[in-house]
């Protein structure tokens, strides 16, 4: 079994896509997911657990996307 | 073979010509089934990664860690293709998510992939989340995986953490981010735990 895969460029590059782009992806979902529970019940605990979720996706997501941009000095 | 009361979900009884349907009867489904197999198998990958991680290998950790995190999506959707669903098989599916996640990140740690004290506080946070759990069971008195919509992202990031250290991707960013997260992602579900009604028994719970 040799030791590498990937080339060092290709492989950092593969964590890059797979973290943004999951990353990304999810945040906007989130987003999306947050915006149209907006007229959801707050009363009921579901709910304000749903929400809770989707702002913790939200900052995982924003995380991500910085992670990235900070390991090509973007950032 | 004697199967736990966590095995039996409920399923509508056939109804016969045109009476009225006949109330729900417990279909009793079995531990060993094609999803918690898929579960299980996540913990064939373990020695493997250790060998990686002790040789150096980070692509080859990465890989493994990447298939684990694959089959975690799968067990799901082999509960639905099979029709298996079931209480059990959800806290199965709980229990490896933190054997497996909790050894990959003491392992990371231990070979100084990962910073050693995020590391510990996630342990930490992970430990007491899963008493909380437990006093929930209690307070519910029934075997429930307690579901939050919070803690999945933040089990989705655990896995992400690793691959981080296993590819050497901006880990102290990372790590150190996650822990405000989490901590606020298990006092949010502390209080819903311990302090909010519960509510009632899903159909087959």
């Amino acid at each position: 079994m040799t030791a590498e895969i990937l080339s060092p460029t290709a492989f950092a590059w593969f964590v890059t896509i797979l973290t943004g782009g999951v990353a990304g992806a999810w945040g906007i979902y989130d987003a999306i997911s947050l915006v149209r529970a907006r007229n959801a019940d707050s009363r009921d605990p579901l709910v304000r657990d749903r929400r809770f979720g989707y702002v913790i996706g939200i900052a995982i997501g924003v995380i991500g996307v910085m992670g990235c941009l900070r390991f090509h000095d973007v950032m | 073979m004697t199967l736990p009361d966590s095995a039996v979900a409920m399923v509508p009884a056939p109804s016969a010509g045109s009476r009225a349907p006949a109330a729900p009867r417990p279909r009793v489904v079995s531990p060993y089934n094609p999803a918690n197999a898929v579960t299980a198998s996540r913990f064939l990958f373990l020695p493997p990664f250790v060998w990686a991680v002790d040789s150096g290998h980070h692509q080859w950790a990465t890989l493994f860690i990447l298939v684990c995190g694959l089959l975690d999506k799968l067990d799901g959707l082999a509960a639905r293709i099979f029709d298996c669903r079931s209480p059990f098989g959800e806290l199965f599916d709980a229990i490896t998510d933190g054997i497996c996640y909790g050894f990959m990140l003491i392992v990371v740690a231990a070979y100084g992939w990962a910073p050693v004290l995020p590391v510990v506080l996630i342990i930490a946070l992970g430990l007491l989340n899963t008493g909380m759990r437990g006093i929930y069971t209690k307070r519910a008195g029934r075997t429930v995986n307690y579901k939050s919509y919070g803690m999945e992202r933040i089990v989705a990031y655990t896995g992400y953490l690793i691959g981080f250290a296993t590819a050497a991707f901006e880990v102290t960013f990372f790590y150190w981010l996650f822990v405000p997260l989490m901590a606020l992602t298990v006092a949010h579900d502390t209080k819903r735990m311990l302090v909010d009604p519960i509510p009632p028994a899903a159909e087959g719970a």
